[in-house]
């Protein structure tokens, strides 16, 4: 037994066409036992930009807290809100500085960054160290990994409206939570376009 | 008499005043005027500034006014380097604050940790007061609107309506003839500008000049 599927979870982002998506399933548990089914794992940190994390849920509640003040802080010395690169670094240095006792999560920053006055989906994933990664396709955490891997590879094209975008994302997550007996009972998806944030409930296996 | 007894902070006189203290409220009576209105339905902080030059850089940080959280703002008289400071560390205190309660910070918590700052450096160190007297304005769910005033002694005070730096009597003297307890936040502005007005040394108001904030 991991201590990072003590509680389950799963957590994926996509990338679309000037849009991007993160999602989550909704379980709260204690190893085999569900508490609670209305525990998403997706949190806005500013209109542009939003933070996933599985794991750990007393670390996801306090990297989480401690992500806040610190964005807090940057908003009120910068007077502008922190981008999503500028807040994967913040995360990733956030956790590294716990590198010999860490936080048992392993967050997935996903939002538009403005390069050269025009938005562009950006999604970034780091490891319980502070380890970044970048691409420009997908990026999921969890123990749900394996099925998601597997799902989001077939599924996935490039540049897919933000429709198709939310469907591919919520089907991928879907099919692999049944996959997974830590995660599941229903996803919260946040599709992100440089106009608004819309999520939707997801009703899924409810076991 | 007074020079044996000034250059230390930490000793009284034989009057028993703080000499230090009082030459940090005297560097403030020299700084420009801010002004703060508790209204019904909201607070006005309103200041006038100093540094007024057509070589500044427009749009850059404010010289009077600093949000320290959602629900707090200050305004600022004295010494800006020494205001820079505290408002950092209120801000850094807000946050802390939020951290370990999940709630916002009550407004008099945050004015008493910065006074309870400002004080130590009237009793122990050795190093010099802070030559700042703030303006503090802030809402939270138990006590609703509040405005309060802090000195470099660390005293604080709540008020209905005040002002601090350059002709702050003049202005507390217009606030306790005009100033009523159902004042509405669109009269309260009206009223700060009519006192900015009175205390300015400036013949002519603009915009440029001034700085608002409100709750």
């Amino acid at each position: 037994m991991s201590i990072m599927e003590y509680n389950g979870g799963a957590v994926v982002t996509m990338i679309g066409k000037n849009c991007v998506a993160i999602a989550s399933d909704l379980r709260f548990g204690v190893q085999s036992a569900t508490i609670s089914t209305n525990n998403p794992k997706v949190f806005k940190i500013n209109d542009r930009c939003f933070l996933g994390l599985s794991g750990l849920a007393t670390d996801i509640e306090t990297l989480y807290e401690k992500l806040v003040f610190r964005v807090n802080l940057y908003k009120l010395r910068e007077e502008r809100d922190i981008s999503p690169r500028v807040f994967s670094n913040m995360v990733a240095s956030t956790l590294y500085e716990k590198r010999f006792g860490p936080y048992f999560t392993e967050p997935v920053i996903c939002g538009l960054e403005e390069v050269d006055g025009v938005l562009k989906p950006y999604i970034s994933a780091t490891d319980l160290i502070g380890a970044p990664v970048y691409t420009d396709d997908f990026l999921m955490t969890g123990p749900c990994n394996p099925a998601l891997y597997g799902m989001c590879e077939t599924m996935w094209r490039p540049n897919l409206e933000p429709d198709a975008l939310f469907e591919t994302v919520s089907q991928c997550l879907l099919s692999s939570l049944d996959r997974d007996a830590i995660s599941g009972w229903g996803a919260m998806v946040y599709l992100i376009t440089p106009e608004n944030v819309t999520v939707k409930k997801l009703q899924g296996r409810q076991d | 008499m007074a020079r044996r007894y000034d250059s230390r902070t930490t000793i009284f006189s034989p009057e028993g005043r703080l000499y230090q203290v009082e030459y940090a409220m005297e560097a403030i009576s020299h700084a420009g005027t801010s002004c703060g209105i508790l209204a019904v339905d909201g607070i006005v902080l309103a200041a006038e500034k100093k540094t007024i030059s057509k070589l500044l850089e427009p749009g850059t940080s404010s010289e009077k006014m600093y949000k320290v959280d959602n629900h707090i703002a200050c305004a600022v008289a004295g010494i800006t380097a020494d205001a820079n400071i505290l408002v950092n560390n209120a801000r850094l205190q807000a946050q802390r604050y939020l951290y370990a309660y999940q709630e916002p910070i009550p407004v008099e918590q945050l004015v008493q940790q910065l006074c309870d700052l400002k004080q130590g450096y009237t009793q122990y160190g050795g190093l010099r007061p802070f030559g700042v007297s703030f303006l503090y304005a802030g809402w939270d769910d138990k006590y609703g609107y509040q405005l309060y005033q802090s000195d470099p002694s660390g005293n604080y005070g709540g008020w209905k309506a005040t002002a601090i730096g350059a002709n702050n009597q003049a202005a507390q003297s217009i606030l306790r003839a005009d100033y009523k307890p159902e004042i509405s936040l669109k009269e309260a502005m009206n009223l700060a500008i009519k006192i900015l007005s009175k205390t300015m040394d400036s013949t002519t108001l603009n915009s440029g000049k001034l700085e608002f904030a409100y709750l």
